[in-house]
């Protein structure tokens, strides 16, 4: 086996749990949340003169980022999940832009960040998308190859469904049924 | 190894072309996040997820190529968006167990 050279930014502090995806009652709104509890919470709670109720959930992870030249770390407790460009429509700018990128051998994703209580979405400083971008060019070993995860610029969030994002959908399904 | 040595030692049916990659060694899950967090660059993937996520997870990692076992099969679209990344992906019938016996006889640690 062909052992590569350590990077300098890797993954560490890697926390299995799920994606929780809730919505409340009256409105329909939905937001999601990371739990580490290993049985996921599925009781509905009120919230004010909200009642939030469970929805969906993924398998998920949570991680850092760490430095291995500085001992730095990284957390990204607000990432949500990476969005693949190619999992766009078509038709869709993120799509578009993708595709011109790829011509330079760069696989664009895009970082989808958790809701806030308040419903807007949570800021990833640019600092540490480069960070990210960093861990996940350092782990490639094709030569021309380069990956860029860019914030949601585009607002995909609005739009896109969890299942776009990637995300382990279906396979608690699985086993729950078993 | 490289990866048209591995599909014609296991009789793969390949759905993409076998690009020319090294194989550094196996990684066997039907879980993304696991695939992101743990499988290392060069690593073949054995699984039977075929959704455009586990692509696009198996892209993430610069994984070399996948095998989709137990006669599960991505749709055009997930091989057509292998092929711009130049992951290849080859099909069989035998299961996650099997192909990764048949990978440690071919000699992949």
């Amino acid at each position: 086996m062909i052992e590569a050279p350590e990077p300098r930014f890797q993954l560490a502090d890697i926390q299995p749990g799920y994606v929780i995806i809730e919505h409340e009652m009256y409105s329909k709104v939905a937001r999601s949340y990371f739990s580490a509890e290993p049985v996921p919470p599925k009781e509905p709670y009120r919230e004010g003169s909200q009642v939030w109720s469970f929805w969906e959930m993924a398998q998920s992870f949570r991680f850092s980022v760490r430095d291995n030249q500085t001992g730095k770390t990284v957390r990204f407790d607000e990432l949500l999940g990476l969005l693949y460009y190619g999992c766009c429509k078509p038709d869709s700018e993120l799509y578009r832009i993708g595709e011109l990128a790829l011509v330079n051998r760069i696989f664009i994703y895009v970082a989808i960040a958790y809701e806030a209580p308040d419903g807007s979405r949570l800021d990833i400083p640019l600092e540490k998308l480069e960070v990210l971008n960093k861990a996940f060019n350092g782990r490639l070993r094709t030569p021309d190859k380069k990956i860029l995860i860019l914030p949601d610029y585009f607002g995909l969030y609005k739009e896109l469904s969890h299942g776009q994002i990637m995300l382990d959908f279906g396979l608690t399904a699985i086993e729950d049924r078993s | 190894m490289k990866l048209n040595e591995i599909a014609a030692k296991l009789e793969l049916e390949k759905l993409t072309p076998a690009f020319d990659k090294d194989v550094t060694g196996v990684y066997i899950s039907d879980m993304v996040s696991d695939v992101i967090a743990n499988a290392k660059a060069g690593n073949l993937l054995v699984t039977v997820q075929v959704h455009a996520n586990a692509l696009a997870a198996a892209n993430l990692v610069d994984i070399a190529g996948i095998i989709v076992a137990q006669g599960k099969r991505p749709t055009d679209d997930v091989v057509k968006m292998a092929e711009k990344a130049e992951i290849s992906i080859f099909a069989t019938a035998l299961s996650r167990w099997q192909v990764a016996t048949k990978l440690y006889e071919a000699g992949l640690r």
